[in-house]
C-alpha cells in the first residue's frame, strides 16, 4: 500500500505541474484568440481591410486551449455524466465499477492516442495551413506555412494528457478500494492557475 | 450490429460513464469488434473537424463574457436597476430577481452563472425582507433558468452548430419565450402575495433614483445590444459578436467600472477554458455519434417507432415533451441537445414540425431539467448558494415549475410565439 501510495503522489505532482502549465498557456491562448478576432472586426469594418490570417489562427488557438485544458477538467470531475447508480450502490461494487468505467475510458484515449499520432504524422498532418505562417529567417524574409500537424497536434496533446489524468485517477480509485483514501493528496476544486 | 450502438450508448450512460466517453466508447466498440478499424480512424477524424469549426469559437467567448460580468459587480448593478424599477411592489424582490435574472440572461446565457451571480446576492436580502428562505431560493432557482432561453444562449448556439440551424434565427426565437417565463413568474408571485403576505419595499424610488440607478446599468445593458444588434444588422457573425461582447465586457470591468484588474483576467480564462474545452469536446464527440447515428439510419428507426405510438402530431409533441423532461431530470441542456438533436430532430422535422421551433421546445424543456431533481444542475448550485436541502427547493419550487410546465406546452402548440420574431427579421421562411 505505502508503494502505491508513493507512485500516486509522484504521479500527482507530474500531472499537477502538467496541467499548471497546460492551464497557462491554454489561458493564454483564450486572450489571444479574442484579440485575433477583435483585430479582424476592426480591421473588415473600420479600416476596411479583411485579413486572412485570424479566422484561422483563432480555430488553431481554440483547439490547442481544449487540447491544454480538458486534463484538467477530467481531473477536477468536470466531464458530464449521470453518476446516480453508483451513489445507489454498495462502497466496494461502487468502486469496482468506477475502476471498470475508467478503463474503459482509458481504452478510448489510447485507441484516440494511436490514430491521432498517425493522423498527425500522416499525409493530412503534411497539408499546410491556409493562411498561416512562421518566420524562418532571422531577419523575417522568408516565412513557411504551418503544416496542418502543428494543429491536429492539440487532439494528441489533450489525449495524452487525459490519459495522464487517467493513470491517476484509477490508482487513487485503487487505493481508495483497498482503504487508503486518507493516505491520498486532495485534488483542489478550485479553478484557477495557481492551484492545484 | 451497428444499430445496437444507441442501446448500448445508454447503457454506459447509465452506467456512470462521462457522456464525451460514452458517445464515442458505444459506435467504437461496435466498429472495433465488426472489423471496421477504418471506420474508428474516421470516428476519430469527424471529433477532430467537429470541433474545428470557426462558428463553435462564439462558445468559449461567450463564455469569458459571462465570467467577466459575473466577476466585475455587474450583477449588482442590474439587482439595483430592477430594485428602482419594480422593488416598491408586495413581494418587490422577488420580481426584482426574476427581472434581474432576464436581465443577466441577455450578458451570460448561462442558468449557473445566474444562480451564482443572483443567488448569492439576493437570497440574503429577501431572507433579510422577511421572505422564507426557501422561496427566496426557489424564486431564484426558477428564474435562472431564463439564463439560457434569451439570447445570447450556449446552448442555441450548441444547437445551431450540431443541427446546421441559424445562430441568429434561434437567438431570435428564445426572446418571446424567455419573456413568457419571466411574465409567468411574476404572475405567479404577483398571485401568492397576497395569500402569502409577501414583504414589499418601505418605498417607492424616485425619478431620479430610477435615473441614476439606470445610468449605473447603462454600460452593461448595452452588451446585449451590441451582440444582436451585430449580429442582426448583419455587422457580425455570431462568433465576432461573441468576441466583441468579451472584449466590451473586459473594457467595462477595468476602465469603466473598475471593479477588476488585470490581475483577475487569467483566473477568468481559466475558467472560462476549462469550461470551454468540455464543451468543445462533447461537441466534436457529438459529430462523431450524429455520422454514427445516421450511418445507423437511428432517425428512420425512431421516426418508425415513434408513429407506431400515434400518427397524430400534436400527440408527438406531448410525447416529445415527456421524453424531453424526463431526460432533462438526468443529464444537462446542453449534453441532451447534442446528443438528443440529432436522433429526434430529423424524426419531427420529417413530421411538418418546424426546425427553429423543434430547436426551442428542446432548448427550453431541456432547460427547465435543469430544476428538477434528481440531476437539476440548477437546484444543486441553489442548493449550495442557499445552503438548503435540495429537497427542500424542490418542493418550494413547484408553483414556479408549473408556470413554466404550462409555458412549454404553449410554446409547443402555438408555434407562431418563436417562431414570429425571426421570421420579421428574416431568418426563416
Amino acid at each position: 500500500m505505502g508503494a502505491l501510495v508513493g507512485i500516486a503522489r509522484l504521479i500527482a505532482v507530474v500531472n499537477a505541474s502538467l496541467l499548471f502549465a497546460g492551464r497557462w498557456l491554454g489561458a493564454a491562448c483564450i486572450g489571444f484568440m479574442v484579440a485575433f478576432i477583435l483585430a479582424q472586426v476592426f480591421f473588415r469594418y473600420v479600416l476596411g481591410n479583411a485579413l486572412a490570417w485570424p479566422e484561422e489562427a483563432s480555430r488553431f488557438l481554440m483547439l490547442w486551449s481544449a487540447g491544454l485544458m480538458i486534463g484538467t477538467a477530467w481531473r477536477r470531475g468536470g466531464l458530464v455524466a449521470i453518476d446516480m447508480l453508483a451513489i445507489l450502490l454498495p462502497r466496494m461494487i461502487r468502486h469496482i465499477l468506477t475502476l471498470a468505467l475508467l478503463g474503459l475510458s482509458m481504452l478510448i484515449l489510447w485507441k484516440g492516442l494511436q490514430i491521432g499520432l498517425k493522423e498527425v504524422t500522416g499525409i493530412s498532418g503534411r497539408f499546410a495551413t491556409d493562411s498561416l505562417s512562421v518566420p524562418v529567417s532571422l531577419d523575417l524574409s522568408e516565412w513557411k506555412k504551418i503544416p496542418k500537424a502543428w494543429m491536429m497536434s492539440s487532439m494528441v496533446v489533450g489525449l495524452g494528457m487525459m490519459l495522464a489524468v487517467g493513470v491517476e485517477l484509477m490508482l487513487r480509485e485503487v487505493i481508495t478500494l483497498l482503504g487508503g483514501a486518507d493516505d491520498l493528496p486532495a485534488i483542489s476544486e478550485t479553478v484557477s492557475l495557481g492551484n492545484e | 450490429m451497428l444499430s445496437f450502438f444507441l442501446p448500448l450508448f445508454l447503457v454506459f450512460l447509465f452506467l456512470g460513464l462521462p457522456v464525451f466517453f460514452g458517445l464515442l466508447a458505444a459506435p467504437g466498440l461496435l466498429l472495433w469488434a465488426a472489423g471496421m478499424e477504418r471506420d474508428v480512424t474516421l470516428l476519430y477524424r469527424n471529433v477532430y473537424n467537429g470541433m474545428d469549426s470557426f462558428p463553435l469559437m462564439a462558445i468559449p467567448f461567450f463564455m469569458l463574457a459571462g465570467e467577466l460580468m459575473n466577476r466585475s459587480g455587474i450583477t449588482m448593478r442590474l439587482v439595483e436597476f430592477s430594485q428602482a424599477l419594480i422593488g416598491h411592489l408586495r413581494g418587490g424582490l422577488a420580481h426584482v430577481n426574476v427581472m434581474s435574472s432576464m436581465l443577466f440572461a441577455g450578458l451570460s446565457g448561462s442558468a449557473v452563472a445566474d444562480v451564482s451571480a443572483l443567488g448569492s446576492m439576493l437570497i440574503p436580502a429577501m431572507e433579510k425582507q422577511g421572505y422564507k428562505k426557501k422561496f427566496a431560493a426557489a424564486i431564484t432557482a426558477a428564474s435562472a433558468i431564463i439564463g439560457p432561453i434569451i439570447p445570447p444562449s450556449g446552448i442555441m448556439i450548441i444547437y445551431a452548430y450540431v443541427m446546421g440551424e441559424s445562430v441568429a434565427a434561434l437567438f431570435l426565437a428564445g426572446i418571446v419565450p424567455g419573456i413568457m417565463i419571466g411574465g409567468g413568474l411574476m404572475l405567479v408571485i404577483w398571485l401568492m402575495a397576497d395569500k402569502y403576505d409577501l414583504p414589499r419595499a418601505t418605498r417607492k424610488a424616485t425619478w431620479g433614483e430610477r435615473g441614476k440607478a439606470s445610468l449605473h446599468a447603462f454600460w452593461p445593458l448595452l452588451t446585449p445590444v451590441i451582440i444582436l444588434g451585430g449580429i442582426l444588422g448583419g455587422v457580425m457573425t455570431p462568433t465576432e459578436a461573441a468576441a466583441v461582447a468579451a472584449g466590451y465586457a473586459l473594457f467595462v470591468a477595468i476602465f469603466i467600472l473598475r471593479s477588476m484588474t488585470w490581475r483577475d483576467i487569467p483566473d477568468v480564462l481559466v475558467r472560462s477554458g476549462i469550461t470551454s474545452a468540455v464543451v468543445l469536446l462533447l461537441v466534436g464527440a457529438a459529430m462523431a455519434f450524429k455520422t454514427v447515428a445516421a450511418l445507423a439510419r437511428t432517425p428512420e428507426q425512431m421516426a418508425g417507432f415513434f408513429l407506431t405510438l400515434s400518427d397524430n402530431p400534436l400527440v408527438l409533441l406531448v410525447l416529445l415533451n415527456l421524453l424531453l423532461f424526463i431526460v432533462g431530470m438526468f443529464l444537462d441542456a446542453g449534453p441532451a441537445i447534442i446528443i438528443l438533436g440529432p436522433i429526434l430532430g430529423p424524426v419531427f422535422l420529417e413530421l411538418g414540425v418546424h426546425p427553429v421551433h423543434f430547436a426551442i421546445i428542446m432548448a427550453v424543456n431541456l432547460t427547465v431539467g435543469l430544476l428538477t431533481p434528481p440531476m437539476g444542475l440548477v437546484l444543486f448550485v441553489t442548493s449550495s448558494v442557499s445552503g438548503l436541502k435540495v429537497e427542500t427547493i424542490s418542493k418550494a419550487i413547484l408553483p414556479f415549475l408549473a408556470v413554466e410546465v404550462v409555458v412549454i406546452f404553449l410554446l409547443t402548440y402555438i408555434p407562431a410565439l418563436t417562431l414570429t420574431i425571426p421570421r420579421l427579421f428574416g431568418f426563416i421562411n
